[in-house]
């Protein structure tokens, strides 16, 4: 910078040296930069720092030596096996008064078919409507405590997906596949609701472990019928227990691997589900 | 500050006067002032956001393939698992002589099913190749290919990667003339520069001089673009060791598209050193005066994965296809060897998303210029674990795996009919290499129906089953091959990396004109997605003042200055259109680009250099478009 200019008028004798005075009233650089660090530190506390919301992708970990990756679900409807009057097969059939029945049904009441359901062999091979637009939906909770617990993410298993069985609509026309409520989702094939999408930062919500429940929206009737982990036959008090031990399975996160198993517990005893034995599901009778 | 000593003029050497003296006194101001007291900031939502963007580091790409892919290929086999599965061809004839001959020497011919080449494999159900058909004998091995694991269906044909230019690497690379394209023009090193062909005279038995405008000019013919512009040199070297460097005088040789591929010097009595047919490289030189910064420098890049296989997370995209559509066939039970009905498909249109799992942080990350990465590249292998790739060896006994090679490597030898001996599998040139130029390994296996003696001729063979092995983080592979220019910092994409992988007779055999040179596909393997622009001009610093010089820049030992492009920040774009806008959120940068993936057949007449170079060879040029248009 060449902004200021001296003059000097030549003294007589030795070389002269000259000391130019500069004064300095300001501080140090550095002291100020620190202040504008703290200014924008203080900004960041006031306003807050983006947060990271984006999801991962769970998907069921691996099992059988890390060679199969699928998820089961069985959901079972509560029926009243009746023998058919020509053939003697039992069929299970749609249950007249289930709340009186329950109290006297065994395990094998509840079946995986939509037919206790109300749903026709023929309604379910053609697609109707209000098949179609039934559906599982399966919540996912912090706690098991009612009272407290907060549902953070929900799955939705539609119908249109699962295994199929041979039924028959008419003695004249061919046996045909309908489907039931029994499904193996994984990456390939059925696949919805085989993932879970959760947060993949932990610093705003730190939960490794869910608490699955299950419900099936019947578009028929429009009402949500819940499910519990236990044929109602099986528990003691059918209906007075604690919701805590059959409402539920445990979801256990691993933030490592991005995948997610599925755990049964019974007396204190946790086994892992969903492997080479399904995810059970009950349909609840209400008294 | 200094002391200033002032000396008398008189007293500074003989018969010096005095004269009156002034002192410019520089105040270099390296203090700042400070605000007391109170201190107040006016919180703006955008300036916010814009700060968070340009402070954060991590990148979240996202992109979306579509998938374009002709099954070209028909071939015969006669392993079961994919002697049932083809998309056959000829199966009237087949079933007779299924019928009338013995049947295990019938070899079934058809296309492999698109699963074979898929980005998501789907044929997860198919008894006997993916599912295992349990043994009749008690205690027997279950007849299967592979027992399909559903996880791995996305990973079992293609690998997907994140990667970034990393280094430049010489690499030895061979062109081939168009004419007499079956023997190689000429073996060079990247380093070396464009190679080039001379043509002196018009190539007929009066050996005519070339003319423009009356002028004698010598025609230099490349099978890459040559990056030249007018008034600009070009240092020759030519294989007999002569070097030297001229001026450019002219482009093209008169046919359309060849301006940018032929470059012509004023021949003013260079007869002696120029002749028909010689080879050599050149360099591109911007100011002969200054050869020092404005030469060009060519390498081949290398890019360094870093991310794992495990990282992709790859899926159908929504409900969109390509415009080709699906092409399948109904397979009726009398016409498959196994009398089993069901339903082909030769080619399919399904478009795919990829995303990581894995944040990728850009902070310490340099590019192969030590600048700021500016570029992530989308990476994909082929991998070909069901094994109908690959195999077999060289002459050598090495086992053949993928290949790499350049965009000017592709155009078929139209005299034999036959890929270009560069795809030699004895040529080492063209495997696919690590950083210490070793093939990157591939791991072979047997399947119970493949171990069973095959009748092939009246041979038993077993049949081996090669895949490669999957990258990981840190693994590095090669990439374009690109010119630098220190003057410009920039850099100019020469010509495209392809990998290209052949089928493995033993398995399916398509009948190979040359079994050294077999037929098979090619495809790009690294993809951009733009993640920082450089800005349009040329920074230049100098060394007296290095405040605000960035560390990447270029030192000009000429100029005696600092040269360098800025970075542009997130979210700026310029009239040029360089710089990057795209979504930031959580934190994190989201840049996406959608890419078309091309799985190319051997002998395609789309690559844009053989459209050019080889026009004669394949018909008209490409139009090019004028000011008109």
């Amino acid at each position: 910078m060449n902004n200021n200019s001296y003059k000097f008028t030549l003294p007589k004798g030795d070389d002269k040296y000259i000391n130019i005075p500069i004064e300095i009233k300001w501080d140090f650089l550095g002291q100020d930069n620190a202040v504008d660090e703290y200014q924008q530190n203080v900004i960041e506390d006031i306003i807050g720092f983006p947060g990271d919301f984006e999801v991962l992708r769970f998907a069921h970990a691996p099992y059988n030596n890390d060679t199969k990756t699928d998820i089961k679900y069985d959901f079972h409807f509560f029926s009243t096996p009746t023998p058919n009057q020509n053939t003697g097969v039992i069929e299970y059939l749609v249950p007249i008064n289930p709340s009186s029945l329950v109290t006297t049904s065994q395990s094998t009441y509840w079946v995986t078919s939509y037919v206790p359901e109300g749903f026709t062999e023929t309604e379910i091979y053609y697609y109707v409507k209000p098949f179609t637009k039934s559906f599982f939906k399966l919540d996912f909770y912090d706690t098991k405590d009612t009272i407290t617990q907060t549902n953070y993410f929900t799955v939705i298993l539609p119908v249109q997906q699962g295994f199929t069985v041979t039924a028959s609509t008419s003695p004249y026309k061919p046996v045909i596949n309908i489907k039931i409520p029994s499904f193996k989702l994984d990456y390939v094939g059925d696949k919805e609701g085989f993932f879970l999408y959760w947060l993949r930062n932990r610093k705003f919500l730190d939960i490794s472990k869910f608490y699955m429940t299950a419900k099936f929206f019947d578009a028929r009737l429009g009402v949500f019928v819940k499910m519990t982990n236990t044929p109602q036959s099986v528990i003691p008090s059918k209906f007075r227990f604690n919701p805590e031990d059959y409402f539920y399975y445990e979801v256990r996160l691993n933030y490592n691997e991005k995948t997610y198993e599925v755990y049964y517990e019974n007396n204190g005893t946790t086994t892992r589900v969903g492997t080479t034995s399904s995810i059970k599901w009950y349909e609840y009778i209400n008294p | 500050m200094d002391d200033i000593r002032i000396v008398l003029g008189s007293l500074r050497y003989k018969t010096a006067t005095n004269t009156d003296l002034s002192i410019p006194t520089p105040l270099v101001q390296n203090s700042k002032n400070l605000q007391e007291f109170d201190r107040s900031v006016d919180v703006n939502l955008a300036q916010v956001f814009d700060d968070e963007r340009q402070k954060s580091t991590t990148f979240r790409p996202v992109c979306k393939f579509q998938l374009l892919f002709n099954n070209s290929y028909t071939g015969s086999t006669n392993y079961p698992p994919l002697e049932n599965n083809l998309y056959y061809i000829n199966e009237t004839t087949l079933t007779i002589d299924q019928c009338t001959l013995n049947p295990d020497s019938v070899y079934w011919e058809g296309f492999p099913q698109y699963d074979e080449f898929d980005f998501i494999r789907s044929d997860y159900n198919v008894s006997g190749y993916t599912v295992p058909i349990p043994s009749t004998i008690p205690g027997g091995i279950s007849s299967v290919h592979i027992d399909f694991v559903a996880k791995s269906a996305s990973t079992y044909n293609w690998n997907h990667f994140v990667s970034y230019p990393y280094k430049n690497v010489n690499k030895v690379m061979t062109f081939y003339d168009a004419v007499g394209i079956n023997t190689p023009s000429l073996t060079w090193n990247a380093v070396d520069g464009i190679p080039f062909v001379i043509m002196v005279t018009d190539g007929s038995t009066n050996s005519i001089p070339l003319l423009e405008g009356g002028n004698h000019i010598i025609q230099f013919k490349c099978p890459v673009k040559h990056g030249l512009s007018e008034s600009e040199f070009v240092k020759i070297t030519l294989t007999n060791g002569y070097t030297n460097t001229f001026q450019v005088f002219s482009f093209g040789n008169g046919l359309p598209g060849t301006e940018e591929y032929i470059f012509n010097l004023f021949d003013i009595g260079y007869g002696s050193i120029f002749n028909d047919g010689d080879k050599g490289t050149f360099k591109r030189v911007i100011n002969y005066e200054n050869p020092n910064d404005t030469t060009s420098k060519y390498y081949v890049i290398q890019h360094k994965i870093i991310t794992d296989v495990n990282d992709a997370v790859l899926v159908n995209a929504g409900f969109e296809k390509n415009i080709f559509g699906t092409n399948k066939k109904f397979e009726s039970p009398a016409y498959t060897p196994n009398n089993v009905k069901r339903v082909s498909i030769k080619e399919n249109s399904q478009s795919y998303t990829l995303s990581f799992n894995k944040d990728i942080d850009i902070n310490e990350l340099r590019d192969n210029q030590k600048r700021p990465i500016s570029e992530l590249y989308i990476t994909t292998v082929w991998k070909g674990f069901f094994g109908l790739t690959f195999g077999g060896v060289d002459d050598n006994l090495n086992a053949t795996g993928l290949q790499e090679g350049f965009d000017f490597n592709i155009p078929i030898d139209f005299i034999n009919n036959e890929p270009q001996g560069w795809w030699n599998i004895n040529n080492t040139n063209s495997n696919f290499v690590d950083s210490n130029n070793n093939p990157y390994p591939i791991t072979t296996y047997n399947t119970p129906e493949g171990t069973i003696k095959i009748p092939n001729g009246g041979i038993l063979t077993t049949i081996q089953f090669t895949y490669l092995n999957s990258l990981k983080n840190g693994d590095t592979i090669n990439g374009n091959y690109c010119e630098w220019n220190d003057y410009e910092q920039k850099e100019r994409v020469i010509s495209e990396m392809y990998h290209k992988f052949i089928f493995n007779s033993d398995v399916f055999d398509i009948r190979s004109v040359n079994d050294n040179k077999p037929f098979g596909y090619y495809y790009q393997p690294n993809r951009v997605i733009k993640i920082r622009g450089f800005s349009d001009y040329i920074e230049t610093g100098s060394i007296n003042n290095m405040a605000d010089v960035p560390d990447y820049s270029y030192f000009s030992t000429t100029y005696n200055s600092f040269i360098w492009r800025d970075l542009y920040t997130y979210g700026f774009k310029d009239g040029n259109g360089n710089g990057v806008d795209y979504p930031f959120l959580n934190g994190k940068h989201y840049p996406y680009e959608n890419f078309i993936f091309r799985i190319i057949p051997e002998g395609t007449n789309y690559i844009e250099s053989a459209l050019h170079n080889y026009a004669t060879l394949y018909g008209a040029a490409q139009p090019i478009k004028d000011n008109c248009e």
